[in-house]
């Protein structure tokens, strides 16, 4: 309750401070709720809630997955500033809205009430819509256009979806149980609607545009907190209506086209903004294979949790890199002599992304393939585990192009306001969290509670 | 002691490359230090001390920070520790961050060899792979990075694929961790056990490597930076014999039973054809690349024989080539800095302007060849005599891959050092006066007191053939 209300009345302060005051002084107070939003989550660590009559419940699994999302957001506002300084950006409506939109994750993620999920659902979506055209170019706008017009669409099949589901259940809440076509069908909307905002495969065909178009910060939070939201949802839901029949054969084939297609396209990018979209795209799959092993809530969290570090750690650096078009591979050439932090930041992140100990993208892959292969899906795990290798081959691209190719600029790139404590911040993590993995994993072996 | 031994590389290695300005000292105390603390270690170990110590590093699912010593990860660990120390002392004109490098390496092998957790082992085994691909990309030649790519995804498709199996050896067996001793304790045989068997020979004949997964070892070694520092540690990390002897021969006992004929003639088919390939060489590095592919391939020989004798024999040629073929490609080095080029041909004639260098280039060429009384005879004559046990046959195949050993390095050696015209070269300098005597000492020291490693190695080839069934 008590994180429902800081993050409330975060997002409302820095929208009002943000009237009268310089966008520093708006940001301020964004980082100052969300790090108030982490400690009322610590204290009751592990401890289920509920209010409203059940319609908001912060279970451990809600927790685990607050984190990853407050997490990202965090890393959102810390490396807010690019190299290029543009006039005006960032404007203090990005500390709101941001703020606003980890606001709608933690009620997407708190609730077994499918109206909640859908206010969740906006809440977190329309800030969004905002965010992408924040820079206010003609790319920015079409990301922004493309994420809105195709966000509707997702959003109209998840409330066609709810309409079946309460024709069939004659009820809101998930886990009421039923059968026949219509509760098929309607169990099948409401995943399709959600994996619009995992962006599993073949629902993913906004993410390359948006995330590329987007202003890097903003790509940050969505392959970050966005992702973590969306996937709290798909999990309660999957968990509700359980894995059987026509659900298991539908999530086997989202998950291996995600990990295949998005890993097969991310290869033929030139574009480092676009790849890592690709990326995102088929890390979701790898997140959704830990659905089919008996406790999946666990893992999930964790490997959201490392992928949120480590692809905000990529989005972090790359924020420094982009003047609007994006990076292309070239323009990478150089970092670490440029910069040396966010050359390291850059190597510790892919490393981490490709799934190479001792990082904690590694033990994120180890519990998922774990707690697949706990479900008996060997077959998934061994084709997923072939996606992996694809994968590391563009990540060697991008690290290549960033480490090992001739450098065309030289001037260094100088780091400026809470840029650089982020990207120390997040590298720290990722290196620290792989060598001592039980750390992380610690805190979400609680959250089994509610996911079966 | 042991966490020390293995994590003060580390250390050092970071250090180095956060003050790049000292790395000549701080990296030879580094590798000073690993070599103090490695040489009391096994001393320890001789008498019974194992240093077994373990951690519950992820308790939920199982996995634990344990390590110990064995005889196999005893002798190997001198290798290394030996082996990395020659190699910076030799190493004084490369990059700072490759010392650093080279250390974090050495750290990650320490680790393979010691860890006793499946999970844990394969943690090291790709943690090792991070400054690896790092070395060869920052510092290595113009088609580094194709050789690059090779190597990642070769490395990557086995260590994945044995990720796979390690998911299996476990949930399929029933072990309760992946603690050496509990998944011993539950096998897994039958169809899956052979599947998983497949997985771990595959990521192993990656890393040993073997025909036909060797493909990434020429480009590797050729592509990486001239001084050989690379090329040394790449070398100590060709852990796939040490893999094979720890985890997938005794884990899959059944399934390697069935595999073995194939095994066998693999690995003969390796040496002969690595050997010949390496006859028409004219770039030191491919040909040292291959002579060294070769010798694996007479390791895997009696390692797969299932016999004490080539157990022992693999894994004391192993710990002997890690320091011979490490010598070599940092001599290698040598003839890089005086001539520019690795090129065999235009150099000859060098043995009247440099009789030191040629003396020492004598020395490891014939330790490679395997001459008596030098560290490569007594591993390779215990492969032969374990192999014949198994099969007379690929034996013999092994047996003309040793002679043609002779012809391809001899052959270079005389192309360099004695055929017409001479050739003005500088003699050692005094760095190549110091790692060459070291090197010298223990290749002589190797050969002529191999008691000191076999011993040590004794009992866990004997368990291993017991385990085996002797192999017949």
């Amino acid at each position: 309750m008590t994180t429902l209300w800081i993050l409330f009345l975060t997002a409302l302060a820095a929208t009002f401070v943000g009237f009268f005051a310089p966008a520093r002084t708006a940001k301020v107070f964004a980082l100052l709720g969300l790090v108030a939003a982490l400690v009322s989550l610590a204290l009751r660590w592990g401890e289920p809630f509920s209010a409203y009559g059940g319609l908001y419940v912060l279970d451990p699994f809600a927790q685990g997955f607050t984190l990853v999302m407050i997490t990202g957001g965090l890393l959102a506002l810390l490396a807010d500033c690019d190299y290029f300084q543009r006039k005006g950006w960032p404007p203090f409506e990005y500390y709101a809205l941001v703020a606003f939109a980890v606001l709608g994750g933690h009620v997407m993620a708190s609730t077994a009430h499918l109206g909640v999920i859908v206010v969740g659902l906006e809440l977190l979506s329309i800030p969004l819509y905002a965010l992408a055209a924040s820079r206010r170019d003609a790319t920015s706008y079409e990301a922004s256009l493309k994420y809105f017009l195709l966000g509707a669409v997702a959003a109209a099949v998840f409330l066609y979806g709810i309409a079946l589901y309460f024709g069939a259940t004659g009820g809101f809440v998930l886990g009421a149980g039923g059968s026949g076509p219509v509760y098929a069908a309607a169990v099948m909307l409401l995943l399709a609607g959600l994996a619009f905002k995992t962006a599993l495969v073949p629902f993913h065909w906004w993410t390359p545009d948006v995330y590329q178009g987007s202003p890097s910060p903003v790509t940050l939070f969505m392959a970050t907190a966005v992702k973590a939201a969306a996937f709290a949802a798909f999990a309660r839901v999957l968990a509700a209506v359980g894995l059987e029949g026509p659900v298991f054969y539908a999530l086997a084939a989202l998950v291996l086209l995600t990990v295949f297609w998005g890993n097969l396209t991310a290869m033929v990018q030139g574009e480092a903004k676009r790849m890592l979209a690709y990326s995102s795209v088929a890390h979701a799959g790898y997140i959704a294979i830990a659905l089919f092993g008996p406790n999946p809530a666990p893992a999930m969290g964790y490997y959201l949790l490392a992928y949120a570090l480590s692809t905000g750690l990529a989005f972090a650096v790359l924020t420094q890199l982009d003047e609007g078009r994006g990076v292309r591979l070239g323009e990478l050439a150089g970092l670490w002599s440029r910069s040396p932090l966010l050359g390291l930041g850059w190597t510790v992140a892919l490393f981490s992304l490709a799934g190479l100990p001792p990082l904690v993208g590694f033990w994120g892959k180890y519990l998922v393939f774990l707690e697949a292969a706990r479900g008996g899906q060997y077959l998934l795990v061994a084709l997923a585990l072939f996606a992996a290798v694809i994968a590391a081959y563009y990540y060697l691209k991008l690290l290549g192009a960033a480490l090992f190719a001739k450098a065309a600029k030289v001037e260094k790139i100088v780091l400026s306001g809470s840029t650089p404590v982020g990207i120390a911040l997040a590298t720290l993590l990722v290196v620290l969290l792989g060598v001592l993995p039980g750390l992380g994993f610690g805190l979400f072996t609680a959250a089994n509670a509610l996911v079966r | 002691m042991i966490h020390v031994l293995i994590f003060l590389p580390l250390v050092f290695g970071l250090l180095v490359l956060l003050r790049p300005g000292q790395a000549r000292g701080l990296g030879l105390l580094g590798a000073a230090a690993a070599l103090v603390l490695g040489l009391v270690s096994f001393g320890a170990f001789l008498d019974g001390s194992s240093g077994a110590y373990q951690v519950p590093l992820l308790a939920e699912a199982g996995v634990y920070y344990a390590v110990a010593w064995d005889g196999v990860g005893a002798v190997l660990m001198l290798a290394v520790v030996i082996t990395t120390f020659i190699a910076l002392l030799a190493a004084h004109d490369v990059p700072p961050a490759m010392v650093g490098l080279a250390l974090l390496m050495e750290s990650g092998l320490l680790g393979i060899l010691a860890a006793r957790d499946l999970v844990l082992f394969y943690v090291f085994f790709e943690a090792t792979l991070i400054p690896s691909l790092l070395m060869l990309g920052l510092f290595g030649g113009s088609g580094r990075v194709r050789a690059l790519v090779k190597f990642a995804i070769f490395t990557l498709v086995g260590s994945l694929l044995m990720l796979a199996g390690i998911l299996a050896v476990r949930y399929l067996g029933g072990a309760p961790s992946f603690l050496q001793a509990d998944l011993l304790a539950h096998p897994l045989a039958g169809a899956a056990g052979t599947w998983a068997f497949a997985a771990f020979l595959i990521a192993f004949m990656v890393k040993t490597p073997l025909f036909p997964l060797h493909v990434w070892l020429p480009d590797f070694h050729a592509e990486n930076h001239p001084s050989g520092l690379a090329d040394v540690m790449g070398t100590l990390y060709k852990v796939g014999l040490f893999g094979f002897f720890r985890w997938a021969l005794p884990l899959f006992p059944e399934a390697f039973a069935a595999f073995q004929p194939w095994l066998l003639a693999l690995a003969a088919l390796t040496a002969l054809g690595a050997a010949w390939t390496a006859y028409a060489q004219t770039d030191w590095k491919r040909l040292l690349a291959y002579g060294a592919l070769s010798h694996m391939g007479v390791g895997a020989l009696g390692l797969f024989s299932g016999t004490p004798e080539g157990a022992l024999g693999a894994i004391f040629l192993l710990a002997a080539s890690a320091v011979y073929t490490g010598a070599l490609f940092l001599f290698a080095g040598s003839l890089h800095r005086r001539f520019g080029t690795l090129d065999l041909r235009p150099t000859s004639g060098l043995a009247k302007s440099a009789p030191a260098l040629a003396a020492l280039g004598l020395i490891l060429v014939l330790a490679m060849v395997g001459l008596p009384g030098l560290s490569g005879f007594p591993g390779e004559f215990m492969n032969l005599l374990g192999a014949w046990q198994a099969s007379p046959v690929w034996t013999f195949v092994g047996f003309l891959a040793v002679i043609a050993a002779a012809a391809y390095a001899l052959g270079a050696y005389q192309q360099i050092f004695h055929s017409a015209p001479d050739k003005p070269a500088d003699d050692l300098d005094a760095f190549e006066w110091q790692w060459g005597t070291l090197a010298t000492l223990v290749i002589v020291f190797m050969g002529v007191y191999p008691k000191l490693f076999t011993q040590a190695l004794q009992p866990a080839a004997e368990a291993l053939a017991a385990l085996l069934g002797g192999g017949r």
